[in-house]
């Protein structure tokens, strides 16, 4: 265990929660109108919240309200005490936007210091980090909590398999960050070279994350590469990877409830769940500086479950998110909206076109083709304006979406239409 | 009489059967295909016909769930003899006159080409090439 707090009793834990959550609503009434109007609408103070249970009667925020107040509105400290801001992608222009101060970085080397340990990592550890660094919060997210437990990082990113394959091999990496399906993806790429070269890796676990995954994948990377496989559960809103982690004992997440409160509620009426019943995961965070937010709509499926877990810890377990209550689909451990790439077609082409979402996998990478219905509006007598057509969506759409897609015209009606309405996404991977 | 004749442009995908799912719909109609000119991409092509009712094969076209749209472009007589095309070629180009393409016209009993310029150009080049004796058709 990194920090006894994971295994204090729940007393401990709970008084400490409590204590951060009215530090945290007195700081974001008094220091935000957004809050203060939402908390004042429903007739609520922050000294109304004398329990945990009371947390129930805040309001949620949600994506949007992140969008509404790009890019820093809701930020509650001024510019000088933020130290890194990140993003993730938005509509053109408009992405979401979330700030650290210093404090808030060290909560996240904290958390994801006791990641790194729960893992079975320590200073003596060589982590391979093959998130994307940048203004994704895996890559930065990974490698501080790396430096945190005083392991070696070797600051990877994404892309080049075959140099990173060769790095991982030379430099004895024994930790693996990076998507399971890059993960997967690495195996294929190094097993080429021959099973005798696959000998000389070093790897004795993996901390995975970003994006849905089964059973069976997890399974497979575990297999393939002899390593453990742990999850880790983030998002940047919260704070980026590092809300929970699985130990050694357990497929649930620990989830890093001192800093970050977690509820399940009912997706349609908000009505909170008890435990072991899924829903949508919500989270509100306790310690957070330059962003508190309260009561987060994550949009994640899961289950909360507080039966006590071998490895001593007493936070509460979170399932491995089962799905999503939008359309959002992650691709290459983006998150993509259905809506968004509306929004690029319709911005690059200036007009609404009829779309459809096709997600599928290539070897174990993600591809995603977009096809796109070519109107008469749009249509040109050249071949040339037609390829440009296709190349400035793909274009705006990695500029605007941070996603390589493969643009199709496609003759009008083509698409397929259930009941007369249009099928935005078929996800081949499921 | 106008010079100007009216090409229809038609975006097909790159699929096996789409160019006779096209001509069938336009013969079961009874319209008849004067000129036919395929471009292609690597996945999709745009089809350029001319056709006896470009107004109602467009609506035909519509209905069946094709885009098509409208194209402005003059077609040419060229006898068949040395440097005929040439001199069409020729009398544009001394007027900075851009080809975007041009091919030949399928059914004409005497030898012909139909050309696209930009729209901009079209009047004048339809007018130079007027004044340079070479004689435009009508209709195909």
């Amino acid at each position: 265990m990194w920090n006894k707090i994971e295994g204090a009793p729940r007393e401990t834990i709970e008084e400490t929660q409590l204590k951060r959550l009215k530090e945290t609503l007195e700081r974001v009434y008094e220091l935000t109108s957004f809050y203060k109007e939402k908390f004042d609408e429903l007739g609520i103070a922050p000294k109304d919240i004398k329990s945990l249970k009371d947390i129930e009667r805040l309001p949620f925020t949600k994506k949007q309200d992140l969008r509404n107040h790009y890019p820093f509105g809701l930020f509650c400290v001024p510019m000088s005490e933020v130290v890194r801001v990140h993003s993730s992608s938005g509509t053109t222009g408009k992405p979401t936007v979330v700030g650290y101060t210093q404090s808030d970085m060290d909560v996240w080397d904290e958390v994801m210091a006791r990641v790194y340990t729960m893992a079975g990592a320590t200073a003596d550890d060589v982590v391979h980090n093959a998130y994307g660094y940048g203004l994704f919060t895996g890559g930065l997210g990974f490698d501080s909590g790396a430096k945190k437990i005083g392991a070696t990082t070797i600051p990877a990113s994404s892309g080049f398999t075959d140099r990173q394959i060769m790095l991982m091999k030379d430099f004895n990496a024994t930790i693996l960050a990076a998507t399971p399906s890059f993960a997967l993806h690495m195996y294929e790429t190094a097993k080429k070279s021959g099973s005798g070269y696959l000998k000389d890796f070093k790897l004795k676990s993996g901390v995975f994350g970003a994006e849905p995954t089964s059973d069976g994948l997890k399974e497979e990377v575990s297999r393939v590469w002899g390593i453990d496989y742990h999850e880790v559960y983030g998002l940047s809103e919260i704070i980026g990877p590092g809300v929970s982690s699985n130990c050694k004992h357990s497929k649930l997440l620990h989830v890093n409830e001192d800093h970050f409160y977690p509820e399940i509620v009912d997706y349609k009426t908000g009505k909170v769940l008890p435990d072991g019943e899924r829903g949508e995961l919500v989270i509100t965070s306790l310690t957070k500086q330059a962003l508190p937010i309260i009561r987060y709509r994550t949009g994640d499926i899961t289950s909360l479950h507080r039966e006590p877990c071998a490895c001593g810890r007493t936070l509460v377990r979170m399932e491995s998110i089962v799905g999503r209550v939008d359309d959002m689909i992650i691709v290459n451990g983006v998150n993509v909206y259905p809506s968004q790439v509306e929004h690029v077609i319709a911005n690059t082409k200036g007009v609404t076109l009829n779309y459809q979402i096709i997600a599928d996998k290539k070897g174990h990478l993600d591809k995603i083709d977009i096809l796109v219905e070519v109107s008469d509006e749009v249509l040109s007598d050249s071949v040339a304006e037609m390829e440009k057509i296709k190349k400035d969506i793909q274009h705006s759409l990695a500029n605007n979406l941070y996603i390589n897609a493969n643009v199709k015209l496609v003759e009008p009606r083509t698409l397929e239409r259930s009941m007369g309405k249009a099928i935005r996404v078929i996800d081949k991977r499921i | 009489m106008s010079k100007i004749i009216k090409q229809l442009s038609i975006f097909v995908e790159n699929k096996m059967g789409e160019l006779s799912d096209i001509t069938t719909l336009l013969a079961s109609e009874h319209i008849s295909i004067e000129s036919i000119n395929l471009s292609d991409a690597s996945d999709f092509g745009i089809l350029r016909l001319i056709v006896d009712d470009s107004q109602r094969a467009k609506e035909i076209l519509e209905k069946n769930g094709f885009s098509s749209r409208f194209t402005d472009v003059f077609a040419v007589e060229i006898s068949d003899h040395v440097g005929s095309f040439n001199s069409v070629i020729k009398a544009l180009a001394k007027q900075n006159i851009n080809i975007e393409y041009t091919y030949t016209i399928s059914n004409a009993e005497i030898g012909a080409f139909i050309f696209k310029v930009a729209d901009l150009e079209l009047a004048n080049a339809i007018k130079t090439l007027e004044k340079e004796g070479i004689h435009l058709l009508c209709e195909i």
